[in-house]
């Protein structure tokens, strides 16, 4: 075969290889992760599903050995926190029977048909993206299970993701912390709306639509956008923030969701053509009819994996 | 003999990259986690021939863009650059050990950089990641002191470098 003289093989391996790696970027780019891209991922990720669960199971006490001994450090303290916290969760629930008690009598009333509930799946996170760059989790519940591409996926605390791809067993999951995520939320104290935006791990980027809007923190942002039900628990607003005349109003989030050590979840059996006319794509998520959204839910996640239960 | 070591390479890439993607779901220490697959591509290319030590970082690559969603090929093009360096630079590790520990760490964060880098090129934005320094650094260090138990046994099982067939080797 003939190759330049001076060059040897492994360097024209190399040369090659990178050509053929750049092919691969522009073709899958291309058909926009469909086509044979697509078709190979599913593959490869239901052939790799079973290698993940076996080494999982294997790892799993080792992760838990490490995990109890980080929880060790501040258990104390994490004690007391929760005491009081109980103590405030049993005010709220006494409070929040009493409001339910009076919209139930208003509904009636009014002849207002409650909201329907949403169907979940359970669901345990099998593995996680190849890097730390890729804020992406796999569910061991799949397109058997009912579940479609841009489902939103929940934890105890809040939304975690959306649905990015399914196969036949298992689906991955987008965090609300990559940098391609934009989610639209209503601040639940003044009902002001604006954008989060992942920053690719820890706090997320809140933007305000209406500028003259404060913000303090704790303020808890829940969802508006029309890929979601409205009113899921997104994150909690960690710095005040007031926007100085003709700027654009911007502060920092936590998501409400564990998600550095998410370990099960709930996807909600539903999709944006449930609210009516919403739609959006990541980049441009529907902003305005919040009014729309007839459907609620309580995060939580308190069923078995597997089963299908309304929350 | 060769196709054993090439198929013991390819069982530890495996393995590499399912201790990967399911080890630190949640043991995540700084929010971060070591780049095994990355560790793996360069322990194995130590010891293979140069053009087998090539396809194996490719087809590594390969396997975590399909188990990923970013582009088809990023993550080929890093590891094939990881193992290209790799095989260039093995031999002065071999001549002084102590290059490898920097080494590990230098060509895990350079891979991290590369991927980062591309990424941003190919719509993935990974530069605009708050935490893309660390998401650089930490797995390289993470790499770093993991080395000294993921090298060896796999010096071990693969046996030591000089393998590939001349024409392969060169």
């Amino acid at each position: 075969m003939w190759r330049p003289s001076g060059v040897d093989r492994s360097t024209l391996a190399f040369i090659g290889l990178v050509v053929l790696s750049l092919v691969l970027v522009t073709v899958d780019l291309r058909a926009s992760g469909e086509g044979i891209g697509g078709t190979l991922r599913d593959g490869v990720q239901t052939a790799f599903t079973p290698v993940q669960e076996g080494v999982g199971f294997v790892t799993r006490p080792v992760v838990a050995f490490f995990e109890g001994i980080s929880d060790l450090v501040g258990i104390r303290d994490e004690n007391r926190r929760l005491r009081l916290q109980v103590t405030d969760l049993e005010r709220q629930l006494a409070e929040t029977e009493s409001l339910q008690r009076r919209v139930a009598e208003l509904e009636e009333i009014l002849a207002i048909e409650p909201p329907g509930e949403l169907d979940t799946v359970a669901a345990r996170v099998l593995a996680t993206g190849p890097s730390d760059f890729d804020a992406i989790r796999l569910i061991d519940k799949g397109r058997s299970d009912g579940i479609t591409i841009d489902m939103p996926v929940i934890d105890e605390g809040g939304l975690v993701g959306r649905v990015v791809s399914v196969t036949e067993t298992s689906a991955r999951v987008r965090l609300i912390t990559d940098p391609t995520m934009r989610v639209a939320v209503r601040v639940e104290r003044t009902g002001e709306t604006g954008i989060l935006t992942g920053r690719g791990g820890g706090l997320l980027q809140l933007e305000m639509f209406n500028t003259n809007a404060a913000l303090i923190a704790g303020d808890l942002l829940v969802t508006a956008d029309g890929r979601f039900p409205a009113g899921i628990p997104v994150a909690r607003v960690t710095e005040d923030a007031e926007a100085e005349v003709g700027f654009s109003l911007i502060t920092r989030a936590a998501p409400e969701a564990e998600l550095s050590r998410v370990d099960y979840v709930k996807v909600l059996l539903f999709t944006s053509d449930q609210t009516g006319s919403l739609e959006g794509s990541e980049d441009d998520p529907a902003q305005p009819p919040l009014e729309t959204t007839t459907t609620t839910t309580t995060a939580g996640t308190g069923t078995e994996p597997g089963s299908t239960t309304s929350p | 003999m060769k196709w054993r070591r090439t198929a013991v390479a390819v069982a530890l890439v495996i393995l590499g990259v399912a201790l990967q993607t399911t080890l630190f779901v949640r043991l995540r220490p700084f929010e971060a986690s070591p780049a095994l697959a990355l560790l793996v591509t360069l322990a194995v290319s130590r010891h293979l021939g140069r053009v087998p030590a090539l396809l194996v970082g490719f087809c590594t690559g390969l396997l975590l863009d399909l188990l990923s969603e970013t582009a088809l090929g990023l993550w080929a093009l890093v590891l094939t650059t990881v193992a290209f360096a790799t095989v260039r630079l093995r031999h002065r590790f071999e001549d002084d050990v102590t290059l490898l520990i920097p080494g590990v760490f230098l060509l895990s964060f350079i891979g991290l950089a590369l991927y980062a880098l591309l990424g941003t090129i190919f719509g993935a934005q990974t530069l605009a990641d708050a935490q893309v320094v660390r998401k650089m650094l930490l797995p390289a260090v993470y790499n770093t002191i993991l080395a000294p138990l993921v090298l060896p046994p796999i010096t071990r099982l693969i046996g030591p470098q000089g393998g590939g067939r001349p024409g392969w080797d060169r």
